[in-house]
């Protein structure tokens, strides 16, 4: 389809104007939310070792570029080696969770002495049991939680069940920043459509039309010098702070808003 | 928009399971049926106790029967195996195009030698068959575990074990076929149940058998639930199995729980060739150890 019904030219631009401010929010979320995902997987692990009195614990995810499964993420001070490993979906027992979604507890790993050597030399830590629970929902498995060495003695099925609840806050977190990621995918899908139908005797996407209406998207954002960004990052800083000062800095926000928004020239402002 | 209601809890890393009995989350916890505390609610209807082992089992070696085991492969060589492995067969993908094509006797987890190690020690006569599904390739899995089924189906395996299910909505309806298929032509499918709270296939199909791990550390004691879809509760805690390189390991898992059944139902379709799934599932639940 070279040309869809009705886009007329001045209706082609309302439509970029609309995908322009689109594009500007979804900008806007990244950068105010980008650093949580890996926030709510770094405090997942750290609550999976404290409760489970482990020496380690990782989440590894698939990278959907490689078709890898990458290490994010560790706790413990026997797991900081894994971070930024990658193994093959069908490697080893992470591999094998993730590939089949079927959790797994295995003991007396380090009595054979073949068990995951590659990956334990690549670590330098070979756990004596592990527990391994795909990290999973309705759309599929994105990657794996694993818990090494619990301190008190050999994994259960009641573990396998506790590793699942930590999995499933986990893959909630992941599935919210692909969902983003999702909708910018989307956006720039979007853009490659509206570049065939102004362009009749072209099938091919305009490159070189998207890129410059994201990046003008971008650019009317402002760089992170602008005033705004400055704020945002700040708004992102804030979620470190504890609840109490999190209110009171809502509030001053709220105040400073009205008073943004009252008419210029009035004569000060009122309480509502 | 399904999504749990603790979620936000993780960020400050203060969700606790509650405290109280060792089954006390609220988890679709398929093993928790088969619990010690639980177990009183499995009493059945049928009067069972009129079918007992020696009958069902007859000399109990499995002989004459072939087992697919679905999987990461198996280590032919390994002595857990004990010659008993006969073709290993692997899927290639091509894109949407699948291929069965003649493996090594060879397992990359270890996983598959676990399972067929289980099953040759409660069935010792019968054929092993190794299908390896699980390759580098992620995105051809659900193809590639279809093909493997149904391939599995057409050699004649009379049963076969999938420790392994599919979340694939664009192949329920494959699988929904070949699992019928596999009931018509006397294939028992014995699945392992997945704890994780999504749909999978084929363990949830009512004609295949879905296992879930039981903690009674015994491999002849099996439970079963009259309350679908998990029918069956077997031996899956500290298991100690085959793995690979000629190794053993420990194991724990729902995976560990369904080639026992895969075993049992092996010696039960020996004893009795004719046997339907339908009738050996029956013969399987009126066996079951007591509830309780």
């Amino acid at each position: 389809m070279t040309d869809g019904p009705g886009t007329g030219a001045g209706e082609t631009e309302a439509l970029r104007a609309a995908l322009r401010a689109v594009a500007a929010r979804i900008e806007a979320a990244r950068r105010v939310t980008a650093p949580t995902g890996t926030a709510i997987l770094r405090s997942v692990v750290d609550a999976t070792v404290v409760l489970f009195d482990a020496e380690a614990a990782s989440i590894a995810l698939l990278d959907p570029t490689t078709g890898r499964l990458v290490f994010e993420v560790a706790a413990g001070a026997q797991g900081q080696g894994v971070v930024g490993v990658a193994i093959d979906p069908g490697e080893g027992v992470a591999g094998y969770v993730f590939s089949t979604g079927q959790p797994i507890a295995l003991a007396d790993v380090a009595s054979d002495s073949r068990f995951g050597r590659a990956t334990a030399e690549r670590t330098g830590y070979l756990p004596r049991s592990l527990v391994a629970v795909p990290l999973a929902d309705d759309a599929g498995v994105v990657g794996v939680l694993e818990v090494l060495d619990k301190r008190g003695g050999a994994f259960d099925l009641r573990d396998i069940e506790l590793a699942g609840v930590f999995a499933r806050q986990a893959t909630v977190a992941i599935r919210s920043t692909r969902v983003e990621r999702d909708a910018a995918t989307l956006l720039r899908n979007v853009l490659a459509d509206v570049g065939r139908g102004t362009r009749r005797d072209e099938t091919e996407p305009m490159e070189d039309d998207i890129d410059r209406i994201v990046a003008d998207a971008t650019a009317e954002l402002g760089d992170t010098d602008d005033v705004l960004w400055a704020l945002a990052d700040d708004v992102a800083r804030l979620r470190a702070a504890d609840p109490d000062q999190l209110e009171l800095v809502r509030e001053l926000l709220g105040v400073l808003i009205r008073r943004a928004e009252r008419p210029r020239g009035g004569v000060g402002w009122r309480r509502r | 928009m399904a999504g749990p209601s603790n979620a936000p809890d993780a960020a400050d890393g203060t969700t606790a399971p509650s405290g109280g009995g060792p089954w006390s989350t609220a988890l679709p916890a398929w093993a928790e049926a088969f619990a010690a505390s639980h177990r009183s609610d499995l009493a059945r209807v049928a009067p069972f106790a009129d079918i007992d082992r020696s009958w069902a089992f007859g000399d109990g070696t499995g002989a004459g029967v072939t087992v697919a085991v679905i999987d990461s492969g198996v280590e032919g060589g390994h002595p857990a195996v004990g010659g008993a492995l006969r073709e290993s067969v692997r899927i290639e993908l091509s894109g949407e195009d699948t291929a069965v094509v003649r493996d090594e006797a060879v397992d990359a987890v270890g996983h598959g030698t676990a399972c067929a190690g289980i099953i040759h020690g409660l069935a010792p006569a019968a054929e092993l068959v190794s299908i390896r599904v699980l390759g580098a390739d992620n995105r051809g899995k659900g193809l590639a575990f279809a093909a493997g089924l149904d391939w599995a189906i057409a050699r004649g395996a009379s049963v076969v074990n999938l420790s392994l299910s599919s979340r694939s909505e664009a192949l329920y309806a494959t699988f929904h076929d070949l699992a019928d298929r596999a009931y018509f032509a006397n294939c028992l499918l014995v699945c392992a149940a997945n704890n994780v709270a999504v749909a999978s296939y084929p363990s949830l199909f009512a004609a295949v058998v879905s296992v879930a791990a039981h903690d009674v550390r015994d491999p002849e004691t099996w439970f079963y639930n009259p309350r679908p879809p998990v029918e069956f509760g077997a031996f899956g805690l500290d298991v100690d199995v085959a793995w690979r390189d000629g190794g053993r390991i420990v194991a724990t898992g729902n995976s560990f729980a369904a080639p026992h059944i895969a075993g049992l139902a092996a010696r039960i379709r020996a004893a009795h060739p004719a046997a339907t799934p339908f009738e050996i599932k029956t013969i399987l639940a009126a066996t079951a150890n007591r509830p309780g």
